[in-house]
């Protein structure tokens, strides 16, 4: 039955402390209704302008810096075309450089998204050039036979890099403004996270036969709930949602442990619930109130348990600990942020192929009592083509969509993308996109 | 066929939604009074107002929380002395289902199981008293058929239909008849089958096909098998257990 019950998701109206998360609702951006060209989605000109003017000016994510602990350890990353090596210092710090050496071109490490322990230096396979942990050159075999001396560059050509949040950042951009200028509010916003308490328990890429920003759009409104995941009503608010665009970053915060004003309101709890209770180690069975007060007692029961349970949630407000605060950090992380566990999802440009790209899925986990540091054994990468591993029911009812959005997108039936309000964080998203395509100079603002 | 129903008392737990609720309407309509309960205050004063609507006797409710036995014994007295005695008792009410722990199998048996016996052992004077009376019992498919999951629900609702046999055997002399009546799985708004429907589609299509109809149940075909099985209409039958599936389940009931 069609329904829509009329119902407000209570809120936090105060950040938990002074370094709590905001949770200050932003005026709704006036972004206009235009429709965005489909072309953007398809077209292999469109594609070279992001590279020109946007992937090669923002800050990218490299790599967790739990991949690279001690000096000499590196990890291969790849955007587009480039690949990135980001190498950890003898001094604890860290340096990206294009993967590249600066002989004939071969790249020095071959090994992409797999951790590698402590290098002393790295020596090209081809003919032995050798380069030091910071990039200079080390050693390059007959230098005497090369007249007009080594490379002017010196080594490695490096790159911006830089820590925040337990990950690694850079920018292809050599003369970008600082990752805390580009990062913004996000700092702010997600340090009482704390995501370096977080350990890695899933990572995968997987090809997906889309362009980039459709994977980013699908996850960036919760319209498509009631058409791709029926089953979510049982579980979340779709409707009474919070937006909030900032410069460059968004993101919606979503009640969860509710149900949808779409469907009628059941006489039991549903199962989907049930199981975010037992997450909070509770019993369903023994649970006696209504399904509205099971996101209240979901939350009190976790904050009245968090010590037992070897948890701490002192820097997170009551919703945090059940609803989804989902961020996306411009312009291709997308970041489902729960109390217990972080979703991120990087979406990476194909190389050469607008109807193309690589979805990485990295699951962490808020580690309890009964994590077993000694036990623990990080997963190991691994790369996939579109429908060859599971990544959940939720993200693979996304994923059996986007092959025919992006052959939709290519039909001349149609002209572009119809965005209502509940999808604005995609209008938004494509602002920000102008505001680097449109004009060579980004602006500088903290955004 | 008229099933006698006018001027008879009934007293019917748990009945402010689903099959329930569709056994209070029917037996209002058919001219019955009738008694209901629920845990939720409003629920109940709702039911009633509404179900005065159809009913050309008395309809009477009171909150009240099965699991608890003076509450409970509370209720059908106060609801007998409303009505003036006791001619029908459906005990409808059901902690539903679940396998989360072991608190299912306490709940399902002290709502489902201790909800029927408390319930049947406080209006069996009163039928008595009356010179006869129905008892019918709200059992399930899952009850006779492997369904879902091994759990509380199906077992309970099992031993209902043991103990439903035994007492049309007991009180027969009495004048007293009981039945059993086992519905298959039954769609309603707000309803388990609602949930499943939105949250997997197919799998509800296929339930559907499994059907000899080839559909899921409504409330109100469970309710009218509960009402006929409850009325003087049905005098000569006792002991039975009536499944009401559309042919969902495909044993042979010799």
């Amino acid at each position: 039955m069609k329904v829509r019950r009329e119902q407000k998701i209570s809120r936090v109206a105060k950040p938990k402390g002074a370094r709590g998360t905001p949770v200050k609702a932003e005026p709704k951006p006036k972004l206009g209704a235009d429709v965005i060209p489909a072309e953007r989605y398809t077209s292999a000109d469109y594609a070279a302008l992001e590279w020109s003017r946007m992937w090669t000016k923002v800050w990218l994510l490299g790599c967790r810096e739990d991949d690279i602990p001690n000096p000499g350890d590196h990890i291969v990353t790849e955007i587009g075309k480039e690949s990135i090596l980001i190498v950890r210092q003898q001094n604890g710090g860290v340096k990206a450089f294009h993967n590249v050496c600066q002989h004939r071109g071969n790249k020095v490490v071959h090994a992409v998204h797999r951790p590698q322990e402590a290098a002393k230096s790295f020596r090209c396979r081809y003919h032995n050039w050798e380069y030091r942990l910071d990039g200079r050159f080390a050693d390059i075999p007959d230098l005497e036979t090369f007249p007009q001396g080594a490379p002017s560059c010196g080594g490695l050509i490096s790159l911006p890099c830089d820590r925040w949040g337990s990950f690694v950042w850079f920018s292809l951009d050599r003369r970008a403004s600082s990752l805390r200028d580009y990062l913004g509010i996000i700092p702010q916003h997600l340090d009482p996270y704390h995501f370096e308490r977080m350990v890695l328990t899933e990572w995968k890429s997987v090809e997906w036969n889309t362009n980039w920003k459709a994977s980013v759009d699908a996850f960036n409104e919760s319209y498509h709930v009631q058409g791709t995941h029926p089953q979510l009503l049982y579980y979340l608010d779709d409707l009474d949602i919070q937006i909030d665009c900032y410069e460059r970053h968004s993101r919606y915060l979503i009640a969860f442990g509710v149900l949808s004003p779409r469907v009628v309101s059941p006489s039991e709890i549903p199962p989907p619930i049930k199981v975010a209770m037992r997450d909070a180690g509770m019993d369903p069975a023994s649970y006696e109130g209504s399904v509205y007060e099971a996101r209240r007692a979901i939350q009190k029961h976790k904050r009245d348990n968090a010590v037992a349970q070897g948890k701490d949630y002192s820097d997170l407000n009551d919703d945090q600990l059940t609803d989804d605060y989902n961020y996306l950090i411009f312009p291709n992380i997308t970041l489902n942020i729960h109390a217990d566990d972080l979703m991120l999802f990087r979406h990476r440009p194909h190389p050469t192929d607008p109807g193309k790209m690589y979805f990485d899925y990295f699951m962490f986990q808020l580690p309890g009592n009964e994590f077993d540091k000694e036990d623990y054994k990080p997963p190991i990468h691994k790369s996939y083509k579109h429908g060859e591993t599971s990544l959940g029911l939720v993200i693979n009812q996304d994923a059996y969509n986007l092959p025919h959005v992006q052959d939709g997108m290519k039909s001349e039936g149609f002209q572009g993308l119809w965005i209502g309000d509940q999808e604005i964080r995609i209008r938004h998203f494509h602002k920000t996109m102008d505001d680097y395509c449109e004009s060579a100079k980004p602006k500088g603002r903290a955004g | 066929m008229d099933l006698g129903l006018i001027g008879k008392n009934v007293l019917i737990t748990g009945a402010t939604q689903g099959i329930g609720r569709q056994i209070a309407n029917l037996f209002a309509e058919e001219g019955a009074n009738v008694a209901i309960c629920s845990r939720s205050p409003d629920g109940v004063k709702k039911a009633v107002k509404e179900l005065a609507l159809l009913a050309d006797g008395k309809i009477v409710g009171a909150p009240c929380n099965i699991k608890n036995k003076e509450e409970y014994e509370a209720w059908v007295a106060a609801m007998a002395e409303e009505l003036g005695g006791v001619d029908i008792f459906i005990p409808n009410v059901s902690a539903g289902g679940g396998a989360d722990s072991e608190k299912n199998w306490w709940k399902n048996f002290e709502i489902d199981v201790l909800g029927a016996v408390r319930g049947v052992e406080a209006v069996l004077p009163l039928m008595a008293k009356r010179g006869g009376g129905a008892v019918t019992m709200i059992s399930t498919t899952a009850a006779v058929e492997t369904f879902m999951a091994p759990q509380a629900y199906n077992a309970m609702k099992a031993a209902l239909i043991t103990y439903a046999k035994q007492l049309s055997q007991a009180h027969g002399d009495k004048g007293v008849r009981v039945n059993s009546v086992s519905p298959g799985p039954i769609y309603f708004d707000g309803g388990a089958w609602d949930m499943i429907k939105t949250s997997n589609e197919k799998f509800y299509e296929r339930t559907e096909k499994t059907h000899a109809l080839g559909r899921l149940g409504e409330p109100e075909e469970v309710a009218r098998c509960v009402v006929f099985l409850s009325s003087p209409a049905a005098s000569w039958v006792t002991g039975v257990n009536l499944v009401v599936d559309g042919g969902y389940t495909k044993r042979v009931q010799f």
